[in-house]
């Protein structure tokens, strides 16, 4: 009693921190053991894994020394076609599928409410603008929404076909787009590529379906201005369908000739290819002596 | 040179920003470049626009130049007015080749024969659209070129965007003259007014970012994945937060939104309130006009639900706005689902 008399007066903390002190070091060495059993644990593991990989290596060589003796060529296992091939080849089949929609140009695919529809439009190997249509089923087919230029007869042609033939009126809707798309396609070419040949502007519309301007032609040294002027009648074909090339008053006759020539040139090749020959054939008259 | 035309160019090239005189003057086209070299740019505005009279005294300009030099500035600056859509019919189905030259002799004409007093004057742009300036007239005073209406056309599209001026008089005759030259049949305003035009032409033409759902190989967009910046911070909303998302960009799209500054409603409904309190006498409509502003209305309507201060999905009254082209709405009562949006012609 007196013994803890003493210890309760002076030496309480000091006997506390005793304690601690003993208890701090059991405690890290629980931990150290608990750390040498966990690394051996693992260490014992990763022997089990190696022996694994070994086994598997030395079975994979008794198989091919095997295979080699006996029949020509490698024997794909199917059980070695990982589930990572299979993936691979699932997307790039996908891929194709896709790539395929895109040189069709129209695709489509199944919303909640009805379907959605891509019109991809091209000209002459030149991918263009794409455009989509949202369809609802019920009640009727009608066009939920679109992104369809506002200058596109789209009301029209759904009116004729889009109850009671779905394909018709896609195939008549992709018709005025690629050539919507052609025609603006030329005259921005023309634009871009001969602008040096244009006099003036190059007086045009959204749909592109009427194009009015000056050229210069020359002939024998000397530039004559034409003027032109291509009226698309057919809203789902991207060549003109009137032509018509006036040249100044008073033209020698050879001038003539060429304003005929120019004209059945521009019924029948693109504009911009049109064009390009024009520089082609200048090219070679100069060139002669 | 007329007074008037010095002190139209004078005050034309002091609304112009300092920084821009330059192009615009070169655009314009009027002076030389030789004659803009002799010009001090820097110096006060005041200083440049009269300069720039003298230099259109020894070109001796006249109110047709100055008239260009006015719609090269609204076109670079249009959101200084306040736009309104119309939207014209046509009953045939031919096909339309618009003859832009014929276009502007049929509106000339129109205008000339009804009022002496007009100034009209065309600028076309490179996207088909055709500005058409006008300044109105008596006929017995000149016209008045502070007070002009603007109009935009793009060819063959049945919308016409239209900033007129004070004088709502005039606004039939100019409808007329768009029909005609246009070869529509008729022309009605629609509810949709805003002071960008761009956003105008983007909400009718469907320019706006409708989200499609094509297999057209679209690029993926990586979408920004917050930060986690403490993991001691958990989110147990995180399913809801997504859910908001997603709604959002379903009705929204992803792209930006068009421009408007308000959306007004006028509710001709029935106060519906308990049928003991009675509060009014008589069972009449309860007028009442709701007006939402801001300097971006739609966006600040797709950032609702996700800063938590509305429900996702919103209204559809509030979220059919580009689709429907209209910012004006008169809501009645209907027997239905929510009040129909009937359009008074």
């Amino acid at each position: 009693m007196e013994e803890g008399k003493a210890y309760s007066l002076n030496g309480v903390f000091a006997h506390l921190e005793m304690l601690e002190a003993r208890a701090h070091e059991a405690a890290v060495k629980q931990e150290e053991t608990e750390q040498q059993e966990e690394k051996l644990a693992r260490l014992k593991a990763r022997v089990q894994e190696l022996r694994l990989q070994r086994d598997e290596l030395r079975a994979k060589v008794e198989r091919q020394e095997k295979g080699q003796l006996g029949k020509r060529g490698v024997m794909s296992d199917p059980a070695q076609r990982s589930a990572q091939a299979v993936l691979e080849w699932k997307i790039k089949s996908i891929k194709a599928t896709l790539q395929v929609f895109y040189l069709t140009g129209i695709s489509g695919k199944l919303t909640k409410r009805g379907v959605c529809f891509c019109i991809s439009t091209a000209y002459e190997g030149t991918y263009l603008d794409s455009y989509c249509l949202d369809l609802l089923i019920k009640p009727e087919v009608r066009i939920h929404r679109h992104s369809v230029p506002v200058f596109i007869p789209l009301e029209q042609i759904a009116k004729k076909y889009l109850q009671t033939d779905i394909r018709r009126f896609l195939s008549v809707l992709s018709d005025h787009l690629n050539a919507y798309a052609g025609r603006r396609y030329q005259a921005d070419q023309l634009q871009e590529h001969f602008s040096d040949q244009i006099e003036g502007t190059l007086q045009r519309n959204s749909l592109c379906n009427l194009l009015v301007f000056n050229y210069n032609v020359s002939s024998k040294s000397k530039t004559f201005p034409f003027k032109v002027r291509l009226l698309y009648g057919d809203l789902c074909c991207s060549l003109p369908t009137e032509v018509v090339v006036s040249c100044p008053p008073d033209p020698p006759a050879s001038l003539a000739e060429t304003a005929a020539a120019h004209s059945d040139l521009f019924r029948r090749t693109a504009l911009h290819k049109a064009f390009r020959s024009f520089s082609s054939a200048d090219e070679s008259v100069d060139g002669a002596p | 040179m007329d007074e008037t035309v010095a002190e139209y160019i004078r005050r034309t090239v002091l609304k112009i920003p300092r920084d821009e005189i330059k192009t615009m003057l070169q655009k314009w086209g009027f002076l030389s470049e030789a004659q803009l070299q002799t010009i001090n740019f820097h110096q006060l505005k005041d200083n440049i626009s009269q300069d720039v009279v003298q230099l259109c005294e020894e070109n001796s300009a006249d109110i047709k130049q100055a008239a260009v030099l006015d719609i090269i500035y609204n076109y670079i600056y249009p959101n200084k007015r306040v736009w309104s859509v119309y939207q014209m019919n046509k009953t045939g189905e031919e096909t339309d080749f618009f003859d832009l030259t014929d276009f502007k002799k049929k509106i000339k004409r129109r205008l000339r024969s009804a009022l002496k007093n007009v100034t009209v004057t065309f600028r076309e742009y490179e996207d088909n659209a055709v500005w058409i300036r006008i300044a109105w007239g008596t006929p017995y005073t000149k016209p008045n070129q502070y007070k002009t209406s603007y109009v935009v056309y793009h060819s063959q599209t049945p919308y016409v965007f239209i900033s007129a001026s004070v004088l709502k008089s005039n606004l039939p005759l100019l409808c007329q003259a768009l029909v005609v030259a246009s070869n529509y049949h008729d022309i009605r305003e629609m509810e949709l007014r805003s002071h960008s035009l761009n956003s105008l032409k983007d909400i009718v033409f469907k320019r706006y970012s409708q989200n499609f759902q094509t297999y057209y190989p679209k690029p993926l967009q990586e979408r920004d994945i917050a930060p986690e910046t403490d993991l001691r911070i958990i989110q147990e909303n995180k399913n809801e937060k997504e859910r908001i998302e997603r709604v959002n960009r379903e009705i929204f799209g992803d792209g930006p939104q068009p421009k408007l500054e308000f959306a007004q409603y006028k509710l001709e409904t029935m106060f519906k309130s308990d049928p003991k309190m009675d509060v009014l006498d008589k069972k009449e409509p309860f007028r009442c006009l709701v007006k939402f502003s801001s300097p971006h209305l739609l966006e600040s309507l797709k950032s609702l639900a996700p800063a938590g201060m509305a429900d996702a999905p919103l209204s559809p009254l509030l979220t059919c706005i580009p689709q429907k082209a209209r910012n004006y709405f008169k809501i009645r009562e209907k027997k239905g689902l929510f009040p129909g949006s009937f359009v008074s012609p």
